[in-house]
Order: structure tokens, then sequence, then C-alpha cells
């Protein structure tokens, strides 16, 4: 169990730039999710925690103990990989051991921990049996297992849920979830997924080339987006994005309708609006929108529409049912307009 | 006959027949030769220069016990068993960490190097090998023979294993070091037993082609320390050859290998990857 410090991070493969220069503190026993897109540097942050991958400049903490030059080895940390990584020749059981044993972790004490962790994550039937016989879903439990029977002071995952199909992934969330809660060790979880991180983390940090776009707990990252970037990749369906002419508390839109949403800025900026911020107004109020696509979730109804020729989607109770070519009018909810600026980005309100 | 007037079953019947007329061709090619010394060594002198040879004869084995009366066969068999097991031994502890060591660093070109020894005729490097065992005084020693075979089985062991540890997936290397294993514990422990049919076909190579090992053998040896290729050739002699006692010798040297080979036949099985990662 312990906190963890990056100080002025930088990553370089030869030429290649990957992470400029990063600072980030994670407290002790906090779920942290890196999340990001392809290439942005989550994985590679991750492995410069477990020490698989050599720190060009800068420091990594964990504690008060500067790791930079320890192996992962020495670092004290377990690590979940995507792949899981079992050890093919070895049992569920001798996968589970493996890194006591390497600890000379005495025999009682090995086997009292693997029985409790396989009793934990509901594997006990499986301790003698090997990798290959396993289910995916198994596997990644037993990947999990080798990790908690470590105790160790931080945990990794490296997108440990690509791998299993939708339902199990919805399942083995929430588990992992139940087990930070349970186990009060500090964890660092990567996914290129914002469902899996807006529903486990305590606190999300967004990356973008190597950069830390906004670091806040979920509601925070949704709520008040620091920029487009992180406006547009947390929410789903996305955020629909407009640029506009901020005149008189409106916006001009490019197919020169109006939407009012009562700012004091002016001039150009990039309105965004997520999907379920879109609300149906009144018959002859708000912005009347032809529709082009009606997608009935259930739960709700996603409703396509241009706006110019901007696809735009709201998403809508699923009592609206308009169809295609009907024309809706729309209103935004009071204060959930965002507004950024087109060059930055950043959020201008 | 098109292809389209046979039906698929049709076609794969003939496939598989095809499939095996081709495998008996090509074992009736491997096995003469074979099949040649082993009935040579049990004929006559005069059966086994008989012209047209002779298929039916009477069976002798007459070459054997002259074999094993007039040479010392055994003392020649111990030696050659101390050269060819040192050096597939050095060749195995030099070529594994050498393969393992090149594998997770990407490195090709140590590989390469030890390659180039092979690619060169042997003849090449016979006259400078001999000056500096002369020079070193080691001429006729176990120590230059197996040195000079361990020349033979280091690259042996490195080519056939070097793809068995690529194949292994990184991040099961990776988690071992995360399980706290150094470079040596995580050969020894996890990567080693995921390529345990790869190791043993190097041994196997590595033992046979020492083993068989003849020109280099020929010249550094002595009395004392000349292995059973070499103490063969004594068979050959310049007016005549006993072609009967040959065969017997060579029949008799052929055969460590081949049990070498059926004893861990069962070993040559693939697929212990099978279920490393995800599936």
């Amino acid at each position: 169990m312990a906190s963890l410090r990056m100080q002025g991070l930088k990553k370089r493969f030869g030429t290649m730039e990957i992470i400029p220069s990063l600072d980030l503190e994670i407290a002790d026993h906090e779920f942290v999710v890196f999340v990001g897109p392809s290439g942005c540097g989550k994985s590679t942050l991750l492995r410069i925690i477990a020490g698989l991958e050599p720190i060009t400049e800068g420091d990594l903490f964990i504690g008060d103990q500067r790791v930079n030059d320890l192996t992962p080895a020495q670092r004290d940390i377990a690590m979940v990989f995507q792949d899981y990584a079992l050890y093919p020749h070895m049992t569920v059981y001798q996968n589970m051991a493996f890194g006591l044993q390497m600890r000379h972790t005495p025999q009682a004490e090995i086997d009292a921990r693997v029985q409790n962790a396989a009793r934990l994550l509901d594997i006990e039937p499986l301790l003698k049996r090997r990798p290959r016989a396993l289910s995916g879903g198994q596997r990644q439990r037993v990947a999990m297992g080798r990790a908690i029977v470590r105790d160790p002071k931080v945990f990794l995952f490296d997108e440990p849920l690509s791998n299993l199909d939708a339902q199990l992934r919805g399942q083995v969330r929430s588990e992992i979830k139940a087990l930070s809660q349970r186990l009060k060790t500090t964890m660092i979880f990567v996914t290129h997924d914002q469902v899996e991180a807006m529903t486990m983390a305590d606190r999300i940090v967004v990356l973008r080339g190597g950069v830390i776009q906004q670091v806040g707990a979920p509601e925070e990252i949704y709520g008040r987006p620091a920029n487009r970037f992180v406006a547009g990749f947390i929410g789903s369906p996305s955020m629909n994005f407009l640029p506009v002419n901020l005149a008189d508390g409106a916006a001009h839109l490019p197919d020169s309708r109006t939407l009012n949403i009562g700012t004091a800025l002016r001039g150009t900026a990039v309105l965004g609006i997520r999907p379920e911020h879109f609300i149906p107004a009144p018959e002859g109020t708000g912005m009347p929108v032809d529709v082009t696509l009606v997608e009935p979730l259930g739960s709700d109804t996603l409703v396509h529409f241009l706006v110019g020729d901007i696809k735009c989607i709201a998403r809508v109770a699923p009592d609206t049912r308009p169809h295609v070519g009907e024309r809706l009018p729309l209103s935004v909810a009071p204060g959930k307009a965002y507004l950024f600026d087109p060059e930055t980005g950043a959020r201008l309100a | 006959m098109s292809d389209r007037t046979l039906s698929q079953p049709r076609r794969e019947q003939l496939m598989r027949v095809l499939v095996i007329a081709q495998l008996v061709i090509l074992a009736i090619g491997i096995l003469f030769p074979i099949a040649w010394m082993v009935t040579s060594s049990f004929k006559s002198s005069a059966d086994v220069t008989a012209y047209p040879p002779t298929l039916l004869f009477r069976p002798t084995l007459d070459n054997y016990t002259r074999l094993l009366q007039t040479t010392p066969f055994f003392s020649y068999a111990r030696n050659s068993l101390i050269e060819s097991g040192s050096s597939t031994l050095i060749g195995l502890l030099l070529g594994v960490p050498a393969a393992y060591a090149a594998s997770i660093t990407r490195a090709s070109w140590p590989a390469l190097v030890t390659l180039s020894a092979r690619m060169a005729p042997g003849t090449l490097f016979l006259i400078p090998w001999y000056i500096v065992f002369r020079d070193l005084g080691m001429v006729g020693t176990y120590g230059a023979l197996i040195l000079t075979q361990a020349a033979i089985t280091l690259p042996i062991v490195i080519w056939v294993l070097l793809p068995a540890f690529d194949a292994i997936p990184r991040s099961i290397l990776e988690a071992a070091g995360v399980d706290g294993c150094g470079i040596l514990r995580s050969l020894w422990r996890v990567a080693l037993p995921l390529v345990s049919s790869g190791l043993v076909i190097a041994t196997i190579l590595a033992f046979v082609f020492s083993w068989n090992y003849f020109l280099f053998a020929l010249v550094l040896s002595d009395e004392n320390t000349k292995p059973l290729v070499v103490a063969a050739f004594n068979y050959i002699g310049e007016g005549s050859t006993d072609w009967g006692g040959l065969m017997a010798a060579a029949t008799l040297i052929a055969l460590p290998p081949l049990v070498l080979a059926i004893a861990v036949q069962r070993w040559l099985v693939a697929g212990l990857t099978l279920g490393a990662v995800k599936g």
C-alpha cells in the first residue's frame, strides 16, 4: 500500500517522444484510471511504473522511495496483463504461488494466501488445472489472483477486460471495483474504454499524446471537461460539436439558425452539447431539426439529425419516437451548453 | 481429367495417396543406405563384395566378433561419448543463455556470428586450428576435441532455441519479472520449460553432429582419444578395405544417436505454450 508520484517524467523511444513531461500524484488506496485513445501513452506510462520500460528523464516515487533504477521485482507491484500472461506450464495454483515462492514466503503462508485469493475470486475448483484448460474469463481471474496473493504496494491493470465478451466485461468490471474497495490498495487501471473509466475510477486521468488533459473524479470529468478533447472522449455517444458565432446571448449556428444558450461571451467558439442534454421543445420554440435516423435503445432513443452538414445526436426519452424526415424542435437543458476555444480547444464556459 | 470431374472426397483420397507415395519414396531413399550398411555388416567377406550383390545370404556375426576382438572398440566408444557428451554440454551451457539473451534483446548479430562458423567449410579452419592446438600442446587431448566440437554444437543450440524463445509471448517473461524473477531465474523457471521440446531437439542435433564429426577428430585425436568415427576409418586400408568390418563398425556407431532419438521422441511435441495467453 503506497502512494505514487511522477515528477517531470519523460519517455522517448529513439527520437520519438511518447511522454513529453508528466507530473502526477496518486494517493494511497486510490483507484486511478488512465484513459485515452490508442497511442496516447497510457500503457507506456503503466509499464514505466511497473519497471518494464526505463524512464528517459524525471523521477518516479512509490511511497517515499525513488524507484527509477529498481527492477520490476524490486518495486513490489503486481500487474494484470492484457493477455493475462499466465505461465502455461504451471497449474493455476502454481501460477498464483510463483511470485510468493520467488520472494521466499514460507510454504504454509503461500498455501493460505492462494486458497484465500481463490475463494475470493471463486476459482477454487480450478487450482489444479493448467491455463489452457480455462476459459477466457477464468484466465482473467487467475491473472487477478496472481496479483492479489502478492499483496503488493500497487496493483497495475493493463486493459484486462479488452479480451472478454461484453457481458463478462460488465461483470468483471463490477468485481474489480468491489475488490478494490475490499483490498484497499492503490490501483492503476489502463483502458481506452471510457465506460470502464467512469464506472471504476476514484479519479480519471485523461491522456492524449502523452500529455495529461485532465485529472479528476468521474463526475468532474464528465460535468466540467477541461477541453474539447476530454469532452468528446468521455460520454457515449460523444458530445456534439458545432462551430458557432456568439452574439447577444445566443449561438448562431452554421446553417444560420440560432440557439439561445444565455452566454455573455461573444465571437467565434465551438459549442458542445451532450446528446442527453438536448430536450424536445414545445412546438414553435427551440431549434427545429430534421430527423435522419432513429435508434430506439429501450431505455432511451437516439435521434440523429444534421446541423448544416454536421451530424448530431440527441438522446431523448423512449416515448419520444419521431419518424425519419419528421421535424422535431429541440432545445438545450439549462446550463448544459459547453463552449470551447476554436483554436486551443480549451473550455470557455 | 479436370479438377471439376473429381468430387471432394475423391480428391482428398487422391491427395492422401499421393502424400503417402511421396513419403514412401523419401523413406526408401533415406533408409536404403542404412539397410545396405546393416545387411552388409552381417555378410561374409565373399558376400559383401559379390557382384551383382546377393540379396539372400547366410548371416554371420564374424564381422562383429572380429571388430570387438581386434580393436579396442569400447575405449573408442568411451572417447566418443566423452567428447560428444562434453561438447554437447558446453554447447547447451553457453548456447541456452546466449539464445535467450539474443531473443530478449532482439539482437540478431550474435546469432549470425556463430552461424558464420558453420557457413565456411571446416577444411578452411583445419590447418590454423591444428597449429593453435599444437602450439598449446593440446593435440591428442580430450580438451582439444571437446573444444573443437563445441564450436559445432554451440551454433546448433543457438539456432534451434532462438526461434523457440522468440515464440514465447513477451508478457509471460515480463510477468515473471514482476513476480520477482531476475533474468537467469526467468530463463530457468519460465522460459526453459516452455521451450523443452526445442531443447530436446537441440540436444539431439548437437550430440549427433558432434558424434559424427570426422575431419577435425581425425587430425586432433591420437590413439588414446580417438573417437569411433575415426577408428572406423582404420578399416579403409591402402591396398584393401575390410568392408564387412567397416559396415559392422558403422552400424554400431549409428546405434547410440538412434537410441537417443527414440528415447526422447515423446518429448518432441509442440503446443506447450497453448493457453498461455488469451484464447
